[in-house]
């Protein structure tokens, strides 16, 4: 048994140094690191910002998390795109987001990473003022801002 | 007939480990997310896991097709798939929508449901009715024969 485990960890180590996208042995999980561009800048948006924004209406706010979990609540004024199937709601979406000053995705926990998907996504297709508010759901709720119900 | 089972058994499990093991050898990044997301684990081990793991499981799997160190093999599967279950029952529990990067590192198997933990349990008899075997009833057969 301990044989087993031992040559698992050694053939690990070994592929690891010798393929070429090897992950480091001690990966850094930290929020502003994991959700970063491919320029590797951070896209997170604070709270403070993301409030100011919103009561300015300078910012379409996007819900990146399942249609059933945005019926059950969102951040007012926000958009579902979820982004399993964000195929099928992009076409729609696109001539709402065309000429928004900033799009800011969000869903709900610290790790989920379906906005992240999203907004990288975002940067792809060109639009270049996209940020993403980590574990948004949770946090716009606690600060007791305004949300909406349904679809 | 009893061997019949037991020969089946193996391959089955065996197939599965090996199976499961492919996609995450192939994206040890996309697994390192997979274990990341399921918010157990600190960071400090997440990557270690993410890239021993896979080759773990396919290590197990050769073991329990071959038959070579078949103790070990049988032990460890019964091991890793009770954590398994205990991870993936544990973030039910807390509600954590995660994806279960159990036999494919892409987003496109859905969240971890009931039916995930269903199929991990499945696995874990078996896995638990070979280590019995190979242990106990193998054990006494050789016994019986010297």
């Amino acid at each position: 048994m301990p044989a087993l485990i031992i040559l698992a960890c050694l053939i690990a180590a070994g592929t690891n140094q010798l393929r070429t996208d090897g992950l480091p042995l001690v990966g850094n999980w930290s929020v502003e690191d994991r959700f970063s561009d491919a320029a590797g800048d951070s896209m997170i948006i604070s709270l403070e910002q993301a409030k100011q924004l919103f009561n300015n209406d300078e910012a379409l706010f996007l819900d990146a998390r399942p249609e059933s979990q945005y019926a059950e609540g969102h951040i007012q004024g926000a958009l579902n795109c979820p982004w399993q199937t964000v195929d099928s709601y992009f076409m729609e979406l696109a001539d709402r987001l065309n000429g928004q000053k900033m799009v800011i995705t969000y869903c709900d926990g610290e790790s989920c990473d379906l906005s992240h998907e999203l907004a990288l996504f975002l940067k792809e297709t060109g639009f270049k003022n996209v940020r993403m508010l980590v574990n948004g759901w949770t946090i716009w709720q606690q600060a007791g801002l305004p949300v909406d119900v349904g679809k | 007939m009893w061997m019949i089972i037991f020969y089946a058994s193996r391959f089955f499990l065996g197939a599965v480990f090996l199976y499961a093991s492919y996609d995450k050898i192939l994206n040890p990044q996309a697994f390192a997310q997979a274990v990341y997301n399921y918010q157990i684990l600190p960071d400090g081990l997440i990557n270690l896991t993410a890239l021993v793991l896979p080759w773990l499981e396919l290590l197990i799997g050769l073991c329990l097709i071959s038959g070579l160190w078949l103790p070990g093999a049988t032990v460890i599967s019964t091991c890793i798939l009770a954590i398994f279950f205990g991870a993936l029952v544990f973030n039910l529990i807390r509600g954590l929508d995660i994806n279960c990067g159990c036999f494919s590192t892409e987003a496109t198997e859905g969240p971890a449901d009931l039916w995930t933990v269903a199929r991990d349990l499945s696995f874990l008899a078996v896995a638990t009715y070979l280590t019995a075997y190979t242990f106990f009833f193998r054990s006494a057969a050789y016994k019986s024969s010297d």
